[in-house]
């Protein structure tokens, strides 16, 4: 095999996946690790991991070069110099030799932009998947068993579920439609659909009659279901919900998910004025409407916990969160506002540490909280940039 | 702040306003200035304007000191937003603004009543220059000048003037124009400014419906949205986003004069953080003079390291010092030999195009400065805040090649050549779409009655009345 993360320091690919199996919330007792052997397991994983990755991936052994970090000069993970987001825009930063590159996530960024693409092989997917299904089952069925105790769900029946986007095939290059797409696989019941499609142009757009034909669906059925999808396709639905005066009161047990992602678009709502609105129109109480907190840099996501009334995001145990600061680069103490850093162990094929440009509060617990996106600020006098741009990507948008 | 009330946004952030507020303050200010600055002589307001502009200049005056305590809030240094309004502060002598009146309008009396110049005696006219009844200024971003100039512009036509400012971004105007009515309080009442969010389009309508005439800085696309509601009789004058860089040829670039040079390029860059439609993004250097391109990077990166010394870029905006970072970070790995991957001109060009080489020079733990040289002459538009391309260009031809698809943004292009070639150049960049020529180191420097963007400031807001005899 000539993949290099398959045939150094005895294959990298599986010691993630182990660390994977081990550290997920589904982990049995037997398998699992205590706290501090997570701790050295989690830092020797990436010393491996930045050991190839700084090699193997021309543009990132660059910025090693360049910081004079390598894998013999690295006192802990904290150390691995992070690739922001924008550098995706310019550079393939991969270990994937082109013939291994079988898929490519592109952020979607606004009109005259570069994409920021992350390249996949057989193997990182492999190793997306089994990141995303534990963590997006702790999240997103939480109440699985509540369901079947109330007798809205059978036992072994699957959730139906509702994504708002357009299916796989149609945006095969959409990491977010790519994970809701191996949920679906996983976890949904076989009705379950992608509701969105693409326009002329390219944008997404919400197939109206299919979203309401499959929600009065469940609603006849009094079955429940859970909707996924961006900030924006929620928009779009409500939208319409209003202009036509309709109101749903969706099965008890409902749930939606919300990923963020209005880049572009006219309207935009915070957090919570979206969330009303879905309690309002949808019937869905906010204790059920959870976030999402992803990129197509990235291949774990974060969420929150709706039902506890949480806004904190958290990552699983193979991706931990870094505050820097914007001024300096240096990491901040825990409770300071800066640019947040993920450490990404199932990015196997680019960089595991990717510094994002949103903002954000890091806790004691591993979790942390969004303080808006660091996005391009205000019109400054009356320059601004027109192409070409140095600018930084926000976290993935459709 | 300790201030009257007399504007709406004296009264702070809590205040909800309603579309009939905003009417009642438009009402009032047509009335006021009907009862009193439509009555003033030009030669009165100007040298209100001067006197005022004197006190501000007082390094201990009141209302200046209380500016320059906003500085953060802009995100700008104090003395970097002190000295950016002394330059603007140096043109408002009575001879300056009647230089403007002149410039524009013909004769200094214009705006007072009817008046034949020369050519108007000969064909048998007299005419009589007038402002709207009621300006709307729609300001955006947070440098204090374009909203700052547009209220001097106003006060000289005898209009009343509404000023929509952003939150931070209107606390400078706000403060002269309180130093204004501190003088002359009748003045104060033919003058309004509020904040309201975006969204609130039922605010901006009354005030597009009320104005004779309307101004709008910011976004193209905010422009269109402001166009698309202004009524058909209302003038409408936009100023959209505007992009400016530098050119200096081998010849001046000498071991005498390079400190020179990069002092003045330095000063470009650091005046108002290089925010500024007039800021440059890329400075071009002239290949093989007895200094190089990178000898005058070095020598620009020294004196950026001294000015921070003593103008200071101030606290930055996490957005705008995460941009910088990036930035860095992305020209970090292109020095240290990443290629590009995604450059899509590049793969379809068909002409060999030689390896670029970066390097790159800039403040320690901060984002105070930085200079990329880039050997690859396409422009880039900077992330600005005192980041800056220096690129080596063969021939002056070359810029105007390379800068085409800024070309429709450009507003001006500072030059460091031979005064004999100077003319040729000018003559070449005035047809090629720039609206300002100017020495390097007068970037952020114009001339009061200077034509921004290429159009008469004072003459776009005048209707002309022409009386023959």
């Amino acid at each position: 095999m000539s993949n290099p993360l398959m045939t150094h320091s005895a294959g990298l690919v599986p010691a993630v996946l182990d660390f994977i199996r081990r550290t997920a919330p589904d982990a049995s007792t037997a398998d699992r690790w205590s706290a501090s052997e997570v701790d050295q397991r989690f830092d020797d994983l990436a010393r491996r991991l930045f050991a190839v990755q700084v090699r193997e991936n021309p543009p990132y052994a660059a910025l090693g070069r360049s910081r004079g970090i390598s894998p013999d000069n690295l006192p802990s993970w904290r150390d691995i110099p992070p690739v922001p987001t924008a550098a995706f825009q310019q550079f393939a930063i991969t270990c994937l030799p082109p013939a291994e590159r079988l898929r490519e996530f592109r952020s979607s960024g606004t009109t005259g932009h570069q994409p920021s693409r992350n390249y996949h092989g057989t193997e990182s997917l492999a190793v997306y998947e089994a990141s995303l299904r534990p963590w997006f089952a702790e999240h997103v069925l939480a109440e699985l068993a509540e369901l079947e105790d109330a007798e809205l769900l059978r036992p072994g029946d699957r959730p139906g579920f509702l994504s708002l986007t357009p299916p796989p095939e149609l945006v095969p290059h959409s990491s977010l439609v790519h994970m809701f797409g191996a949920a679906f696989a996983s976890f949904g019941a076989r009705d379950s659909v992608f509701a969105g499609r693409v326009d002329a142009s390219g944008a997404w757009e919400l197939d109206l009659d299919r979203t309401l034909f499959a929600l009065r669906k469940s609603m006849c059925a009094n079955r429940p279901v859970f909707l996924l999808g961006t900030a924006f396709n929620y928009v779009q639905l409500l939208d319409h919900f209003e202009a036509n005066n309709i109101r749903y009161r969706l099965a008890e047990g409902s749930r939606v998910l919300e990923t963020g992602g209005y880049k572009g678009r006219t309207r935009e709502l915070t957090r919570s004025a979206l969330a009303n609105l879905i309690t309002r129109y949808l019937g869905i109480p906010a204790s059920r409407i959870g976030t999402e907190y992803g990129m197509c840099e990235l291949a774990s996501q974060a969420y929150n916990r709706p039902a506890c009334g949480e806004t904190k995001l958290r990552f699983p145990p193979w991706a931990r969160v870094l505050i820097r600061s914007p001024e300096t680069g240096r990491e901040l103490p825990l409770g300071a506002v800066g640019l947040i850093q993920v450490v990404d162990l199932a990015n196997v094929a680019s960089v595991m540490a990717i510094q994002t440009g949103d903002l954000g509060v890091a806790h004691p617990d591993g979790s942390f909280e969004l303080q808006g996106r660091a996005a391009e600020p205000e019109p400054r006098g009356c320059s601004l940039n027109v192409i070409g741009t140095d600018s930084i990507t926000n976290a993935r948008t459709p | 702040m300790n201030l009257p009330n007399l504007f709406l946004a004296d009264l702070g952030p809590e205040l909800e306003l309603s579309a009939q507020t905003v009417r009642e303050a438009c009402f009032a200010l047509r009335r006021n200035r009907e009862l009193w600055l439509r009555q003033q002589r030009t030669r009165t307001l100007v040298e209100l304007i001067s006197y005022v502009g004197d006190q501000w200049r007082d390094t201990a005056n009141h209302f200046r000191t209380q500016a320059l305590k906003a500085a953060p809030e802009l995100g700008l240094g104090a003395t970097t937003l002190a000295r950016g309004l002394d330059l603007w502060l140096a043109g408002l002598t009575p001879e300056t603004l009647e230089a403007l009146i002149v410039q524009d309008l013909g004769d200094p009396k214009r705006l007072d009543g009817f008046v034949s110049s020369s050519p108007e005696h000969r064909t048998g006219r007299q005419s009589h220059a007038h402002g709207p009844e009621l300006l709307a200024h729609f300001c955006a971003g947070n440098l204090p000048v374009p909203a700052l100039m547009s209220l001097v512009l106003g006060v000289l036509t005898k209009s009343a003037q509404f000023f929509q400012v952003p939150a931070a971004g209107g606390i400078v105007p706000r403060l002269f124009a309180h130093s204004l009515a501190q003088v002359e309080p009748k003045l104060g009442a033919c003058l309004e400014f509020a904040s309201w969010p975006r969204t609130r389009v039922d605010l901006s309508d009354v005030l597009l419906n009320e104005a004779g005439c309307v101004t709008v800085t910011g976004r193209d696309e905010r422009v269109a949205a402001l166009r698309a509601r202004t009524p058909e009789r209302t003038r409408f004058l936009a100023y959209g986003h505007r992009i400016s860089f530098s050119y200096i040829a081998h010849d001046v670039l000498t071991i005498y004069g390079l400190k020179r040079l990069a002092t003045e390029a330095a000063t470009d860059v650091v005046t108002w953080n290089q925010l500024g439609c007039l800021s440059p993004h890329v400075i071009y250097v002239q290949e093989n003079g007895v200094i190089s391109p990178e000898g005058f990077a070095v020598a620009l990166a020294e004196q950026l390291a001294t000015r921070e010394q003593s103008e200071p870029q101030g606290p930055l905006p996490a957005a705008a010092a995460a941009a910088i970072h990036s930035a860095r970070t992305v020209y970090e790995m292109r020095r240290a030999g990443a290629s590009i991957a995604f450059d899509r001109a590049r793969e379809e060009s068909a002409f060999f195009e030689p390896a670029t080489t970066i390097q790159l020079w800039r403040s320690e733990e901060s984002t105070a400065w930085t200079v990329v040289l880039d050997t690859d002459p396409a422009f880039k538009t900077s992330c600005l805040n005192r980041f800056i391309y220096v690129k080596p260009i063969k021939r002056f031809a070359d810029v105007l090649r390379f800068a085409e698809p800024v070309r429709a943004h450009l507003s001006t292009v500072a030059l460091a050549v031979p005064d004999d070639v100077a003319p040729a150049l000018a003559m070449e960049l005035a047809h090629w779409g720039a609206t300002r020529i100017c020495r390097v180191g007068q970037m952020q420097a114009p001339a009061l009655p200077w034509r921004h963007d290429g159009r008469p400031a004072l003459g776009d807001l005048v209707t002309w009345t022409d009386w023959e005899e």
